[in-house]
């Protein structure tokens, strides 16, 4: 009786033993067969961490470094960091930036307590030596004709990688500037980002040549994708472009892109190139760098890259390449801003663009702000 | 934390998903509570705190609803009626009051100072905690529910505490009432087709927010900087649709999204949008249209105050509260206010007059609908006056000068966006869903929804235009 059972116990389990070896070897071709997506997404997630330096494991290592960097507190040098100047722009998501609102009592505060001041270095040196250019600033009374001023403040302690304070804002370059009317665009070409597109769509230049896209950077302009010609809607390759067609003047208005972009050396660096590479095809023209303009205070937010102080550091950097000769640096923003630099809450929607009926304003002042050309 | 963000994607959720399957069953409620309170704290360090303190609050009082004196007393069900009343007055306060401070205060100050002429009552400028207005809903659908005796058990923290701040629905809903995952939340199976079907549906939630609702989004932006004044009557109505189509899709693609996480994790959360713009009337828009808010002014606001039982005047005050109360929700601002109101009228005429022969009709009531939402959504989205009345203006003609923003202008857009804008119209009807039903487990699906998941992981790398507009809510 006793043994029946035993055995008959033995059995089951043997038959259950045997069946649950075949779910076994079942089951992993049925997992395989259920969840294909699955698999799919994991397989190519893994290779995509593997290779990109985006997503993948560096920029994890990059995060850790820059969290790891903050709780320590000490600013270990950024240049060390790799990014990659020829891929695609990297969004806000992937870097943490610790910047508490203190930042922006500070950053008010010291807008009250900008002075107005001269500064007649050039180059990229003054980016690096804020103290210095305070100091030559004071030294330096007289107004020079092509000098591009700075208005000059104490500059914040900014912990990021994609700019710092400039401690300056660069005014528009010096010149005895003449009034034109609207014929002394016939041979301007403006090339720029999504503000220039506002400018193309309603400042009512219809003889000027606009190459513009929204989202458009230094760092794309040349590309062999092209920049929309706004007159056809087609893109066009600019390399060939200002190859074939001497132009004037040409406007050059970017930088809104670049704020969450390398940084401001970089930045500088690819402007160089520009202007060199423009001035080389376009000898005879006038090259107008001109100012980006700055975001209201909504738009403004300094735990993030895209801020007034970024956008100064910016445009600081473009104002050294003007030269007063046939290089030179327009500064719009005075139009446009508030007495605490932020573009005016009543004149945009997003914070950003102008309403289509203040780009009047803008032209006049680029009709203002005309240089005779060169014979 | 974003769903529709490389945080997201590539760091928390693999990670977590690991974790959670991993750990034995008994565990997960605390591995979900743990993983959804740093989901949370990521993006807010400090309101995660108010998060921790609402829901032990919460769940304390709750306790005491539920709470039974050991010795034998005199009035035993009196009193028990008493401390449930008490419980739930003082959550009601607290959830509320909380709410209140953080989202209306400012707006009630303002107000309040605007009519008094001078500042008598002080501007705090809080920022808003992320999704304080779902988990607070939420928290007080679950004590409402106590107190009526529709749930008559009480939970176990970690399983309270994990359903207020499950990361799927915890910062854009949908609203889950306790009852809806009730069982899940006790025991809960994880198949291999759950996941896979879970990952599927989140993927078709980040292509809708990602591919449709990102990008057509752009179109009602670039219209409005150019200022609501300057539209000619076209512009204004591409602009309208765009906002309309932006609003859908990011809103249902966030659902959808949470829908999909919620499968992965072993539970169904309710739907939330049920092809709300294939409607006939606006009554069936909103039977339609964030369904989890609207049963939840129903069962908690409406009904209790009487619902349509009471007479036709009592309906249509009640209508009124509700409506306003749903604009409110929304945000804190008078427009919202506006947007509210301009349903319950819609509603109550409705309701009293042409409502149900419009839902008989065949076309008439889709064209009455589709021109009527896009109009709604405009009062929704611009909260400056001046600017709305200017852009209500346009789309009914009512411009004085010569657009500045004209037909040249419309065609123009038209040319860049009019793939976009047919995708759009595809995916309000129902054919997508069906189309998804149908083919969903065969092999070329696979490619399909994994070309739609790495399109739209390329274009959250190059766009930084990437927001979720039922974020700050």
């Amino acid at each position: 009786m006793k043994n029946e059972k035993k055995r008959r116990k033995i059995k089951r389990h043997n038959a259950r033993k045997h069946t649950v070896k075949k779910q076994k070897v079942g089951a992993l071709g049925e997992v395989l067969y259920n969840c294909p997506y699955l698999i799919a997404v994991v397989v190519t997630s893994l290779a995509v961490m593997v290779c990109s330096d985006k997503i993948g494991i560096r920029a994890i290592a990059k995060d850790a470094e820059t969290i790891v960097r903050q709780t320590m507190g000490n600013s270990v040098s950024v240049d060390e960091i790799p990014i990659d100047v020829a891929s695609e722009p990297v969004s806000e998501n992937g870097n943490v930036l610790e910047n508490t609102g203190e930042n922006n009592l500070e950053e008010m505060e010291n807008a009250g307590e900008r002075k107005e001041e001269n500064d007649d270095i050039e180059g990229e040196d003054e980016l690096e030596n804020d103290g210095d250019a305070l100091e030559s600033a004071e030294n330096t009374e007289e107004t020079v004709v092509g000098v591009t001023k700075y208005e000059i403040y104490e500059p914040q302690e900014i912990d990021s990688y994609y700019y710092s304070d400039a401690g300056k804002v660069a005014l528009t370059t010096e010149y005895p500037y003449t009034k034109e009317n609207d014929s002394y665009f016939n041979d301007a070409v403006f090339l720029g980002d999504s503000r220039t597109l506002g400018i193309s769509d309603y400042a009512g230049l219809d003889e000027a040549d606009f190459y513009c896209d929204s989202g458009m950077m230094l760092f794309k302009l040349l590309a062999p994708e092209g920049v929309t010609y706004q007159k056809t809607g087609n893109k066009e390759d600019l390399t060939q472009v200002l190859q074939q067609k001497q132009y004037g003047k040409v406007y050059i208005m970017l930088g809104m892109n670049e704020l969450g972009y390398g940084n401001t050396e970089m930045y500088l660096e690819q402007y160089r190139k520009v202007v060199d590479q423009i001035r080389e095809w376009q000898p005879d023209a006038i090259i107008y760098i001109m100012a980006n303009l700055h975001v209201s205070r909504a738009k403004n937010n300094p735990e993030t890259e895209f801020n007034n102080i970024n956008i100064n550091d910016k445009n600081a950097a473009s104002a050294s390449l003007a030269n007063g000769i046939d290089i030179f640096y327009l500064d719009a923003n005075p139009l446009f801003t508030d007495e605490e630099g932020y573009l005016n809450a009543d004149w945009t929607f997003d914070g950003v663009h102008l309403y289509a009926q203040h780009y009047d304003v803008w032209r006049e002042f680029l009709l203002e702000h005309a240089v005779e050309p060169k014979e | 934390m974003l769903f529709s963000g490389i945080g997201f994607l590539f760091r928390f959720l693999p990670a977590f998903m690991l974790i959670y399957l991993i750990v034995p069953a008994k565990f997960r409620n605390f591995v979900l509570l743990a993983g959804s309170l740093i989901f949370y704290g990521v993006g807010e360090p400090y309101f995660v705190l108010l998060l921790v303190f609402s829901v032990l609050i919460n769940f304390c009082l709750n306790r005491y609803m539920f709470w039974e004196p050991r010795s034998p007393q005199q009035n035993r069900a009196k009193k028990r009626k008493r401390r449930k009343k008490i419980a739930l007055c003082t959550s009601l306060v607290i959830d509320f009051g909380m709410l209140f401070v953080f989202k209306y205060w400012d707006f009630a100050a303002q107000t309040v100072n605007g009519l008094a002429g001078r500042e008598i009552t002080p501007i705090l400028a809080l920022t808003l905690p992320l999704g304080i207005s779902f988990y607070t809903f939420q928290m007080v659908s679950y004590q409402v529910d106590c107190y009526r005796g529709t749930t008559k058990e009480p939970v176990g923290f970690v399983s309270f505490a994990a359903y207020v701040s499950m990361f799927p629905q915890l910062i854009a809903g949908p609203i889950v009432r306790y009852e809806e995952v009730a069982d899940k939340m006790v025991s809960r199976k994880i198949g291999i087709r759950n996941l896979e079907n879970g990952l599927k549906l989140f993927t078709v939630g980040l292509g809708l927010k990602v591919l449709l609702a990102n990008q057509i989004g752009t179109l009602w932006n670039t219209i409005m900087s150019a200022g609501a004044g300057n539209l000619h009557i076209t512009v204004a109505w591409l602009g309208a649709a765009a906002y309309s189509f932006q609003i859908y899709f990011d809103f249902w693609g966030y659902s959808v999204m949470a829908m999909g996480l919620g499968k992965m994790l072993g539970f169904r959360l309710p739907r939330n949008f049920n092809d709300p713009y294939v409607s006939r009337s606006i009554s069936e828009f909103w039977r339609r249209w964030h369904i989890t808010l609207g049963s939840w002014f129903r069962e908690y606001v409406y009904i209790p105050m009487g619902g349509s039982r009471k007479g036709r005047f009592r309906t249509v005050c009640n209508l009124f509260i509700v409506w306003a109360l749903t604009g409110l929700w929304h945000g804190a601002d008078w427009n919202f206010v506006l947007w509210g109101l301009l349903f319950f009228v819609i509603l109550t005429v409705e309701k009293n007059t042409y409502g149900k022969r419009l839902e008989r009709t065949r076309v008439l009531g889709h064209i009455y609908t589709l021109l009527l939402i896009p109009i709604t959504w405009v009062v929704f989205g611009i909260s400056d006056m001046g600017q709305l009345t200017a852009y209500l203006g346009n789309m009914f003609g009512l411009h004085s000068t010569v657009a500045l923003v004209g037909v040249q202008h419309f065609t123009r857009y038209l040319k860049e966006y009019w793939v976009l804008l047919i995708a759009c119209f595809l995916f309000i009807t129902p054919f997508p869903a069906q189309l998804y039903r149908k083919y969903r487990d065969r092999w070329f699906s696979v490619v399909v929804l994994l070309l739609i998941f790495w399109f739209s992981v390329h274009e959250i790398m190059v766009g930084s235009n990437n927001p979720f507009l039922y974020f700050r809510f």
